[in-house]
Parts: C-alpha cells; sequence; structure tokens
C-alpha cells in the first residue's frame, strides 16, 4: 500500500494500473476473488452455476450476478436517498418548528440563541443538525413545502391503506393504481347514452376514450370521483360546446368560412407581412374582434377601424374577453404585493411563494392598464388591452352544475391563489350537462 | 494532469453550504464533526471529495473499480468499490472495515454514484455540501461552468446553461397538490395536439420559462398568440389544484386561426400527425418570442427564444467531391432528427440476423444517418460538373431536448399514393449518448473523453405512441415526471410502468440532456 501521500499525484500512477492488468484481470476477478465463500458467483449471489460447471461458464454466472447486483444496487441507493433525506428533512422542519414556538413573537425566524433538542435534531446557533440515523429516528414524513405529513399509502386501488381521520395531511397525496381510474381515483362518465359501455377497459381504444365509468345518470346522482365532460365556450360564436365536440364546430366555425376570408382579408391588409412577433398584422383581422378568447388580447380600437369586415360585424356588440377582465382585476387586488416570485431572481426554492405570474413587476403597470381601460372610451387608446368593461360571469356559462373537486376556501396569498380564481371560472363554465348525443370522434 | 484540473490549487478556502431551512446542516453527526474540526480539514476534505468524482465520473471506469487488496494486489472490481476519503486508497468492500479500523479513516466514496459511506453511521449519508458537489458534477461533468471543449458542443449563447438554478428553483408548485399532471380532453380527434402539449408541459425548460413569466399573457398584444395559451395552460397544470381534465380551447382556437403552413398540411391531409402538430406549434412559438425570421433560416442564426433554446440545434453535412476531392460543409439548424425505418429494417434483413420482427434499435437508426456516409450527386463548383459524391452529416450543435421522430408514416409511390404505416419496433435506451453522432467525434477519437462524453448524455423524457391503423389511429403519450412515468391518455392519466415505457412503438422521442434534468 505505499501510494503518494498528496492527492492529486495519487491519480496518475493509478491511472497506469489498469493498463497493466486490463480485462483479464476482471475476468479472472470476477470468476474467483468477487466473492469469498461461494465460487461460481458474483457478489449478489443470485446467479449461481452449478457446481459441476465448466469455468467459462461459471465466469458467466459470475459476470452476470455481479451485473445483477450493480442494478439492484442503483436502484436501491435512489430509494435510500430519496427516503433518508425526506425523514431527515423532516427531522429539521420538526425542530425548527419547535425553536420557532420558543422563541416567543412575531419573528420570521427563530431566534439563533434558542436552543431545542429532539430524539432526531438539534437547533442551536441556527443550525440544525441531526443526531443518530434519521432512518430510525424519524417515523413519519413531512412536507417540504406546507410542514403538513405525507400520507404515505395510495388512499384507494393498488396498495391502498386507510389515513387516519385525525390527521390533515398534506394535499400530495400517493398516486393511485386501480384499473379504470385515473391517478387521482377519479373516473368518467361514458361519452353519451346510446354507446357508452361498449368496450370495458381498453387502456388505448381510441373510440373509448372513458374506459369503464359507470353511467350513473344525472351529475347528482354521481359520486365526486365520477366526471363528465365538460363543455366549453368557442371562441368565435360564444356558444357552449361539448368539448368532444369542440374541435369539428371550430372547424366548422373558425375554420372554414371564417378562416379563409378572414386571410384574405388579412392579406390584404398586411400584404404578407410575415415578421414581427409583435405584430399583430397577420392575425386574421376577423378572429382579432370576433373572438376574445380568454388570455389573449382583443385587437385594439384602433386596429378595429382599420379592419372592417364583414364577418366581424356580428360579433362586435359581444362582451369581449371575460377571463382576460378577471386577470386584470385579481392583477390589481390586494395580494399583488404579497406575492412576487421572479423565478429569474434565484429566489430560493424553499419559499412558499413561487411561481410568480400575473403579478411582481408588472403588477402596478397592470393597475395603470386597468385604470386606463375603464376610463376611455375606448376609441383612441394606445394600450392594447380588452376594450370592454369586465363581465362578471362567461356568457356561456351553466353555473348551477359544477364539478368541484375540492372545496374553493381562499387558499395562501401565492399565486394560486390568483390562478385559481380564473380556473374556478373555467370550472364553471365546465357544465356537465349536454350529454345527450354521443361525441363524434 | 487531467485531476490538477478539478481540483486547482487555489488559496480561496472552501466553504460548507449555508444552512438551509428545513434542512439540516450536515449529512451525519461525523460529518458534522469533520467539517468543524478546522479549515484545513474542511479544505481537503472537500478537495478530495471533488478529486475523487472527476475520477469515477471522467475517466475511465477502470481506475475507480480497481482497488487494492490489503497485501497491494490490485483488484478490479464490476460491483462498486470505496474510495477513502481522507487517503488515496482504494478498497473492496471486504477491506473496507479493516481499512477503517486500521487507519480511523470514516468516510468512503461509492464508486458507482459517487455517494459518501460513513463508516460510524454504516450507512450511506446525504450531505448537503457534498451532494451538492455530487449532483454539480452528474450533471455538467464539472464543477465550475462548462469547460470549452464541452460547450463547443452546444449553442454558445444559452441562458439556460448559464444558470443552473434557472432549473432547480422552479420545480416548487404554488399548491402542493398542482404537479402538473392532468389529461387533455379530447375535443374531437385531437389526440394527435394532446399528446404533444403534454411533451411540452412536462419539458422542465418549457415549464420554467412560462411558470417564471417568460411569455405573460397578460402583457402580450398578440391576438390569439399561441404562446399566450400555452401560458395560460402552463399556470392551469402548475398552478391550479383542478385534477380534472383540461380543455385546451385556447390552443385550438389559436390552431383554427393560425396560417401557418404546417396547419395546412393538418387541415387537408386526413391522417392527423403528432410531428407536424410539433412542428407547427414550435415555429409558432418562435415566432411569438423569437426573433421574427424564419426558425430554421441561416446558417448561423442564432436565434435565442424559448423554442429554439430547447429544441434547436445544428447540423454539418460535408459533400466529398469524388472527382476532385473538393469538400463543402452545409450547416442547417434543425428542431428534431427524422430518423427514416424502411430503408433501414430491409437492409437489415439482408446483411445480419434480423431480431424478431425485424426490430431495431434508435442506436442504429442514428448511426445510419449521422455517422455513415451516402453517395449522392452534386454540382461540384471545383470541378464544374455533375459528380459522384460523398455526403456525410453528424451534429455540430446538440440541442437541450432532443427530439426524435421515427418515420412510420411513409407516401406509398404508385398505385394508389397513400400513406402506409410502419409498425417496425424500435427499441430505445431510457438514457442516450450523443457523442458518436457529433460533428467533434467525428473529427477526432474521443473513445477516452468520458466527460465530454457525459456532457452528451441524454435522459429520456417523453414517448408519443401511435396506436392502430394509420388513420383510425390513436395517439397516447408516456412523460417522466421525476423517476416516475405516467401515460396519459386524453383526459385520463395513469401510472405506468418502465416496462410499459420501453415496450411501446414510439413515433416521437423527447430526450433531456443530463445536465438538465
Ligand atoms: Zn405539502
Ligand atoms: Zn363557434
Ligand atoms: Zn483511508
Ligand atoms: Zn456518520
Ligand atoms: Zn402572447
Ligand atoms: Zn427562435
Ligand atoms: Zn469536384
Amino acid at each position: 500500500m505505499v501510494r503518494p501521500v498528496a492527492w492529486e499525484e495519487s491519480i496518475a500512477p493509478s491511472s497506469q494500473t489498469p493498463t497493466s492488468h486490463s480485462s483479464t484481470t476482471i475476468i479472472h476477478h470476477a470468476a474467483t476473488m468477487s466473492s469469498s465463500d461461494t465460487d461460481g458467483t458474483g457478489k449478489a449471489g443470485v446467479i449461481v452455476a452449478p457446481d459441476d460447471a465448466s469455468p467459462m461458464d461459471k465466469l458467466s454466472h459470475a459476470v452476470l450476478d455481479d451485473l445483477l447486483y450493480n442494478i439492484v444496487h442503483d436502484l436501491l441507493i435512489k430509494v435510500h436517498r430519496d427516503e433518508k433525506m425526506a425523514r431527515a428533512n423532516t427531522a429539521a422542519i420538526k425542530v425548527e418548528k419547535l425553536a420557532m414556538n420558543a422563541t416567543d413573537g412575531a419573528t420570521a425566524d427563530p431566534n439563533p440563541d434558542v436552543v431545542v433538542d429532539t430524539d432526531a435534531a438539534v437547533y442551536k446557533d441556527g443550525q440544525v443538525t441531526l443526531k443518530g440515523n434519521p432512518l430510525k429516528t424519524t417515523k413519519e414524513i413531512l412536507c417540504p413545502r406546507c410542514h403538513l405529513p405525507r400520507l404515505l399509502y395510495p388512499t384507494d386501488g393498488k396498495g391502498a391503506r386507510k389515513p387516519d381521520p385525525g390527521v390533515i395531511y398534506c394535499k400530495k397525496h400517493p398516486y393511485i393504481q386501480k384499473p379504470g381510474y385515473d391517478i387521482y381515483g377519479q373516473t368518467w362518465v361514458a361519452p353519451g347514452p346510446g354507446r357508452g359501455k361498449k368496450k370495458k377497459d381498453q387502456k388505448f381504444d381510441p373510440n373509448d376514450p372513458s374506459s369503464p365509468a359507470p353511467d350513473t345518470g344525472s351529475a347528482k346522482d354521481r359520486p365526486p370521483n365520477v366526471l363528465s365532460f365538460p363543455s366549453a365556450t368557442c371562441s368565435k360564436c360564444k356558444r357552449c360546446i361539448l368539448v368532444t365536440r369542440l374541435n369539428n364546430h371550430m372547424g366548422s366555425c373558425i375554420g372554414n368560412s371564417g378562416r379563409t376570408a378572414s386571410r384574405a382579408a388579412a392579406q390584404k391588409i398586411s400584404n404578407g407581412s410575415n415578421g414581427g412577433s409583435q405584430n399583430n398584422d397577420n392575425t386574421p383581422p376577423g378572429s382579432q374582434k370576433g373572438t376574445p378568447l380568454p388570455g389573449s388580447r382583443a385587437a385594439s380600437p384602433r386596429k378595429r377601424d382599420a379592419d372592417e369586415f364583414d364577418e366581424d360585424a356580428e360579433d362586435s356588440d359581444l362582451p369581449g374577453n371575460p377571463k382576460k377582465k378577471t386577470k386584470l382585476k385579481t392583477g390589481s387586488g390586494a395580494n399583488t404585493l404579497t406575492k412576487k416570485v421572479i423565478l429569474k431572481a434565484k429566489v430560493p426554492p424553499s419559499m412558499a411563494a413561487t411561481l410568480g405570474k400575473k403579478d411582481k413587476p408588472k403588477a402596478s403597470s397592470m393597475l395603470n392598464v386597468e385604470q386606463k381601460v375603464d376610463d376611455d372610451d375606448n376609441k383612441d387608446s394606445t394600450v392594447q388591452v380588452a376594450p370592454k368593461k369586465p363581465t362578471p360571469v362567461p356568457k356561456s356559462a351553466s353555473p348551477s352544475k359544477k364539478i368541484k373537486l375540492g372545496p374553493p376556501k381562499p387558499p395562501l396569498p401565492s399565486p394560486g391563489s390568483l390562478k385559481k380564481t380564473k380556473r374556478e371560472r373555467d370550472l364553471e363554465s365546465e357544465s356537465s350537462g349536454t350529454l345527450s348525443s354521443p361525441p363524434p370522434r | 494532469m487531467a485531476a490538477r484540473l478539478a481540483t486547482p490549487a487555489s488559496p480561496k478556502n472552501h466553504k460548507v453550504k449555508a444552512p438551509q431551512p428545513g434542512q439540516p446542516m450536515y449529512g451525519c453527526e461525523h460529518l458534522q464533526r469533520l467539517f468543524n474540526q478546522d479549515q484545513a480539514t474542511t479544505n481537503t476534505s472537500i478537495q478530495h471529495y471533488k478529486a475523487i468524482l472527476h475520477t469515477i465520473f471522467a475517466k475511465s471506469p477502470l481506475i475507480a473499480q480497481t482497488a487494492k487488496t490489503v497485501d497491494g494486489q490490485p483488484v478490479t472490481e464490476l460491483t462498486p468499490t470505496y474510495l477513502c476519503l481522507q487517503c488515496p486508497s482504494t478498497l473492496t468492500e471486504d477491506d473496507r472495515t479493516k481499512h477503517g479500523t486500521k487507519k480511523s479513516h470514516r468516510f468512503y466514496v461509492d464508486s458507482r454514484c459517487g455517494t459518501l459511506y460513513c463508516q460510524m453511521c454504516d450507512d450511506i449519508v446525504y450531505d448537503p455540501t457534498f451532494e451538492e458537489l455530487r449532483l454539480k458534477k452528474l450533471g455538467t461533468g464539472s464543477f465550475a461552468s462548462r469547460k470549452r471543449k464541452i460547450e463547443e458542443l452546444f449553442e454558445a449563447t444559452d441562458p439556460v446553461r448559464e444558470n443552473p438554478t434557472f432549473l432547480s428553483a422552479n420545480t416548487m408548485a404554488a399548491s402542493c397538490k398542482a404537479g402538473g399532471l392532468r389529461g387533455i380532453y379530447n375535443a374531437g380527434a385531437t389526440c394527435y395536439q394532446n399528446v404533444v402539449l403534454q411533451s411540452f408541459l412536462h419539458n422542465p425548460i418549457l415549464r420554467n420559462f412560462y411558470l417564471s413569466d417568460g411569455h405573460s399573457s397578460s402583457n402580450c398584444d398578440v391576438s390569439h398568440c399561441l404562446s399566450c395559451a400555452m401560458d395560460d395552460m402552463f399556470q392551469d397544470f402548475y398552478a391550479a389544484e383542478a385534477t380534472n381534465g383540461y380543455t385546451a380551447a385556447n390552443i385550438l382556437s389559436g390552431f383554427w386561426i393560425s396560417d401557418k403552413k404546417a396547419f395546412e398540411n393538418l387541415v387537408t391531409t386526413k391522417e392527423q400527425d403528432a410531428h407536424e402538430f410539433f412542428q407547427f406549434l414550435a415555429e409558432e412559438l418562435h415566432e411569438r418570442n423569437g426573433d421574427g425570421k424564419r426558425p430554421e433560416s441561416g446558417t448561423d442564426h442564432t436565434c435565442t427564444c424559448i423554442i429554439h433554446q430547447t429544441y434547436y440545434g445544428k447540423l454539418l453535412s460535408t459533400t466529398t467531391c469524388q472527382n476532385c476531392s473538393a469538400v463543402t460543409n452545409q450547416k442547417q439548424s434543425f428542431l428534431d432528427l427524422s430518423l427514416p425505418l424502411e430503408n433501414l429494417s430491409q437492409k437489415k434483413g439482408k446483411n445480419r440476423p434480423a431480431r424478431p420482427n425485424g426490430t431495431l434499435t434508435l442506436q442504429e437508426c442514428l448511426d445510419e444517418e449521422y455517422i455513415k456516409s451516402d453517395k449522392c450527386e452534386y454540382r461540384c463548383t471545383n470541378c464544374n460538373s455533375m459528380q459522384q459524391a460523398r455526403r456525410q452529416t453528424s451534429i455540430l450543435k446538440l440541442p437541450n431536448v432532443l427530439s426524435i421522430q421515427l418515420k412510420r408514416f411513409e407516401y406509398k409511390q404508385g398505385r394508389n399514393e397513400r400513406a402506409v404505416k410502419i409498425d417496425t419496433p424500435v427499441q430505445f435506451p431510457l438514457e442516450l449518448n450523443m457523442l458518436p453522432y457529433t460533428n467533434t467525434a467525428r473529427t477526432r477519437d474521443v473513445s477516452a473523453e468520458y466527460e465530454l462524453a457525459r456532457s452528451c448524455t441524454y435522459d429520456l423524457l417523453c414517448v408519443v405512441v401511435h396506436v392502430g391503423e394509420i388513420d383510425t389511429g390513436h395517439y397516447v403519450s408516456y412523460c417522466r415526471v421525476g423517476d416516475q412515468w405516467f401515460v396519459f391518455n386524453d383526459h385520463k392519466v395513469e401510472v405506468a410502468q418502465i416496462s410499459d415505457v420501453l415496450n411501446s412503438r414510439p413515433y416521437l422521442l423527447f430526450y433531456v440532456v443530463r445536465s438538465l434534468s
């Protein structure tokens, strides 16, 4: 064992060793030395050659066995790492919480002078250090985000266990594996009567996207995990269309007549200026005005004046862009200030506020925009936002039949809440009705 | 000497990672003691750990796999060996205890994955300081920003790579429940769109772009902007708690309103093609976020839009005149690699013993396109006439997300020109090394450049599968979230086993470069 002391140098000599005993050593080794006790097998000791096997047989058994060992080793490390780190972090979260409680007062951080000691960790000098092996000291896993215990087994299907009803768990649950149900334990009612239960449980059957959903009649009788196909609003004609028919509808509503006509017209105007990414000249004008689809801009009034086309006229009185409005409204709400997360600014992932969106630096400017929209008469505004007043409910919504998967209680002031309002709106328009005829495939 | 590069004799002291809330400061009590001895011990420990990682991940595996027994005999193992953190010894598992007893050395690095074993815990420990180094090494292949050599292989202007926190800072959703796992309703034969949308939704670069307000729909003035529709979709997937299917109405209307070339194809050809939709969407998003030029225009087109950063690479075609040996180089951007299957499966049938059903491997398909050369006719400017030439194409710049199309739909010439589906099974790996197909590998011997190979390693991210006949078929996709695979069948999301994924017959494959995953 005479090796150079300095680490850097040690690598150079050792890099020569392999050439000296190259691959033959491996072979030699695998067959003879890898397992000190058993001959003819490798480290896993699972693939064993018979006693009377030829040396070559024993060698190949040994190599295969070693490879098997490596596969298991790698898998094990992965699982071990996930589990051990989750438990170590749980130990840290718990002791930090105790330190926090010991720090009386409203400060966000625990007082660094506090010393707290649990079976699994110590909080001292503002640092958390482990005591013993977290795999032994810590049994549960707390969510690093909401600090609630994680549910460790799915609630249904393969490997399901009953959760403790007295415990509030983190909302992230193990995924459910149950035939006919998705990872959240949801299933869908057959798309329509008359053809519902033809083939059951065929994963890839294109003719039966909803698989074996029990046809349980009206929405009221259904258990909460049985969903039906929603409807959506056509961005052009504003009609409420069952989602399975949306493509066909849009094809005829926007696609044929609208599309070609408006495109021809657009060409006349913009004369094939195909370039700028911020340039809406190459967008069919018919769509600009007539189809205020959620999330996009309606055309600016100026544009509108310029683009006078027949197919637009019928739509021009419709309320514009309800979803957009919601966004602007929420954006200007009080909670904008509290939730700004700009990922580019390297906010630590541990912060509860994440996914900043629709707010942050733009928040103030959005306020301005909204005021402007409310004030001006849409005639010569230079701000290209939806020109109409906010509409409270999308025209097409059928609010009586909501599908709600959870109580829409107001969440933390996080960007999620912002999005949530938007989401709820979406849900409202997802009517469970109109199941009268099967969807076209 | 290479080792010296990894451990520069910098006078700067090594620091233990600062304490993070919700995380212990050290991997175990024993490492805590090690790090709290004195600065010199901390320095050597971290330096040694880096050197060991370099040996494991950037050198011939024979080095780390060769241990010395107590009597000084070198032994090369197939199974993990243990590299002592406190001295330059490499030990077999059996000798590890003896070495520890004799020398009081307590920490050993596993030669397969670089994790640290603590003898006093008798367990593997995950120390924040060491783990950070290990993950960095596993990813980029170096501790500093990428080395020049590797940089040459990727687009130079690449904010994604420059900023390693870009990806990691983003993985937390707004709610514990919002994990981006939702199905998308089939709006009437739109499964070809749904599979592509899912591949976008689970693409880490695109996800982080949209979730960090890369294209904010509240700030965009383009009517029916598809990028805004994407933005809304990302928000609904990652910031809302909904678990039911998603109605991609905005995408759909944006699609119907668009006047893209690809769109024409999609509408006119009855058999809707997920690949064409992918191209359509990529082009459209480039237009909304990019520099306004055609996405593949020019040889030195360096658009830095999110789509270019994500998917685009560059090919180099070298044409050599058989008459005068003049060489013409041509660069071209690519959004995806299109691999023909038909010719190859026929060719294989003749030459080699084919696997059952004429199974091909992805690597064989790549070999055919990016290693082998083919004959062609071309107009040689040197000879000033048409000449026979050899043409060879290799990859000049690798993309961050590699998209591969296996050409399963071919137009049969003749009788009634119609498309046929080629159902040849293609085996594809979870982990793909793209180094052999690069121009770098073509021009020099890279067989010993482990670090380079590591930086060209991709992990499978998403598989789009077409099942059934050509015009009555259906698309499903598999996407990976962390280590877990899911199958997306329109609105339905289910857990998938790796074997399900690998046994599928891919049409589109998406691989993400390891340094980003
Ligand atoms: Zn949680
Ligand atoms: Zn319509
Ligand atoms: Zn030692
Ligand atoms: Zn220890
Ligand atoms: Zn936009
Ligand atoms: Zn671009
Ligand atoms: Zn020539």
